[in-house]
């Protein structure tokens, strides 16, 4: 199937980097000698999510994105802890050989945020894209599911689902490409069905009885005593310049004020910009306009 | 020896004491191994399981470096739900597991013994401020290249994870409160915000410092 978006450039190269035993898909923009730029998606994404974004940055850079572990074409591990992820996009950082600039969005990054602190002396400059963590009391967005019970419970269910689902390969299939897109929709009513079936076309694979995305079930689940107040004040040890960038329009995926501007209160060099007419898919939504902030951004290093 | 699976792992569980009577299920520290136990099983009345932990020992390692104490209990629970009934002894690491898995499956667990050891305490009740979340800042490269390096099975380096993790008291509480008994093996030495929190539970009384008396109380319990 041949499926194209406005924009849209598949990556020119694509190769794999070891990690904590896993096998991580990269794929690649622009000059393959150039500076390098870490592109790191969110949560349920993919690589390919920035194929619309990083051909803008590799006019300058040579632009990289990582498929995080169990999303895309990277290895599924045998489970998932915050850490780890971060430690992996430390050593795609450190096999790169050079101090790279790195970009992420959402869960990616907070995950960029984080591998910058472990690794600082391989991040030049950092810009994360509306990846700021949940609010206290978690998201609220459709499709998640909310839990009752005592911690001593969840954690039972979480015992008793891991025991019976961790071998499952996929979610249910979709009959089509199509479809997939819509029930994505749902969840992210501001993105096109045009992009969202571009995006599924790169992101599913076809089993029997239709499309399913390529992502883990298991992907990033797992149980621990979590704090929202945990997730900034480490932020005070970032010794580059970060940019924040947000858009301005409300979606259920981006975190709001008070906690965005308390959380980047502790990051001791700072810049931040909105997005205008965009939510929290600022690179999806608005590519031009991201990119030229980004761009403004790392050309002052 | 037995292997089990274990999610998308397996773990290796060793029979150390053989017999009728009730079965421990005994959870060694971090860094350690289930033959920690093998001179201890002696005073256990009854059948004697010892767990590697994953990353440990005869066990495989997290294909992908995740360690956690949820995640060594959901391999406590594997074994747990192999032996069925299990009174349950740990030290270290594996006594806060033992916390974990007791308040979690109650209705199997009729008593468990908390001792002292590596892993007890993670890095308090709340991360570090050079912390990014489990790892601290200055390690990330020096444990993966020793994660690299190191030789499998064996101690995975990345279960450095396990003592730098967060321990806050009012989440090990509820486990205490669920679970039906709970033994402390107290020696006067200091103890973190989450044992303590634990030990002031209904259901958590005293045990001898010494880990031989304080398996003999354990196994006073069952009988």
């Amino acid at each position: 199937m041949d499926f194209s978006y406005p924009g849209a450039v598949a990556p020119a190269r694509q190769r794999f980097v070891e990690s904590l035993g896993l096998r991580l898909h990269l794929v690649e923009w622009g000059d393959p000698d150039g500076e390098p730029l870490l592109l790191t998606h969110g949560f349920y994404d993919h690589a390919r999510s920035f194929d619309a974004f990083a051909p803008l940055l590799a006019t300058r850079y040579r632009v990289l994105a990582l498929d995080s572990r169990g999303h895309g074409d990277s290895d599924w591990p045998d489970a998932y802890s915050w850490h780890a992820d971060v430690l992996d996009v430390v050593n795609v950082l450190r096999e790169l050989g050079r101090p790279a600039h790195l970009v992420g969005h959402s869960r990616g990054g907070g995950l960029a945020t984080d591998a910058a602190l472990l690794y600082p002396q391989g991040v030049r400059r950092l810009v994360n894209m509306d990846g700021f963590g949940p609010p206290p009391a978690g998201w609220e967005g459709k499709g998640m599911r909310r839990y009752e019970g005592t911690v001593p419970e969840l954690l039972a269910a979480f015992f008793d689902w891991r025991r019976t689902n961790v071998s499952r390969r996929s979610f249910r299939p979709s009959p089509s490409l199509d479809e997939l897109a819509a029930r994505r929709r749902e969840q992210n009513p501001r993105l096109s069905q045009e992009w969202l079936r571009y995006f599924a076309a790169q992101g599913a694979r076809e089993i029997e009885g239709g499309f399913v995305w390529k992502v883990d079930p298991y992907a990033a689940r797992g149980f621990g005593p979590w704090r929202a107040e945990w997730i900034a004040p480490a932020w005070r040890g970032l010794t580059m310049p970060v940019l924040a960038l947000w858009g301005d329009q409300p979606d259920a995926w981006g975190l709001p004020d008070p906690w965005r501007s308390e959380r980047l209160a502790f990051i001791p060099v700072l810049e931040t910009a909105e997005v205008a007419g965009a939510g929290h898919f600022v690179h999806i939504e608005k590519p031009a306009d991201t990119a030229a902030l980004v761009l403004d951004f790392l050309g002052r290093a | 020896m037995k292997r089990l699976a274990s999610g998308r792992s397996e773990v290796a569980l060793h029979e150390l004491r053989a017999g009728p009577g009730p079965t421990l299920l005994a959870l060694h520290a971090l860094g350690g191994a289930a033959q920690d136990f093998s001179a201890l099983a002696a005073h256990w009345p009854g059948r004697v399981l010892a767990l590697d932990l994953p990353g440990h020992g005869a066990s495989a390692w997290m294909r992908g470096g995740s360690y956690t104490p949820e995640l060594h209990a959901a391999s406590a629970d594997d074994a747990l739900f192999e032996a069925g009934d299990a009174y349950l002894a740990g030290f270290g690491l594996g006594a806060y597991v033992a916390l974990l898995l007791a308040g979690t499956r109650a209705p199997h667990v009729p008593a468990a013994l908390l001792l002292p050891g590596r892993g007890l305490e993670g890095c308090g009740p709340a991360p570090q401020p050079d912390q990014a979340l489990q790892i601290p800042s200055g390690e990330a490269l020096r444990l993966l290249d020793a994660a690299a390096a190191q030789p499998r099975p064996g101690f995975d380096p990345l279960l450095r994870a396990c003592e730098t993790d967060a321990r806050p008291p009012d989440y090990a509480r509820p486990f205490a409160d669920a679970a039906r008994r709970l033994l402390f093996a107290e020696d006067g030495g200091a103890r973190p915000p989450w044992w303590q929190a634990a030990r002031a539970a209904a259901s958590a009384e005293s045990a001898p410092g010494d880990p031989a008396r304080a398996l003999q109380r354990l196994a006073a319990a069952a009988s």
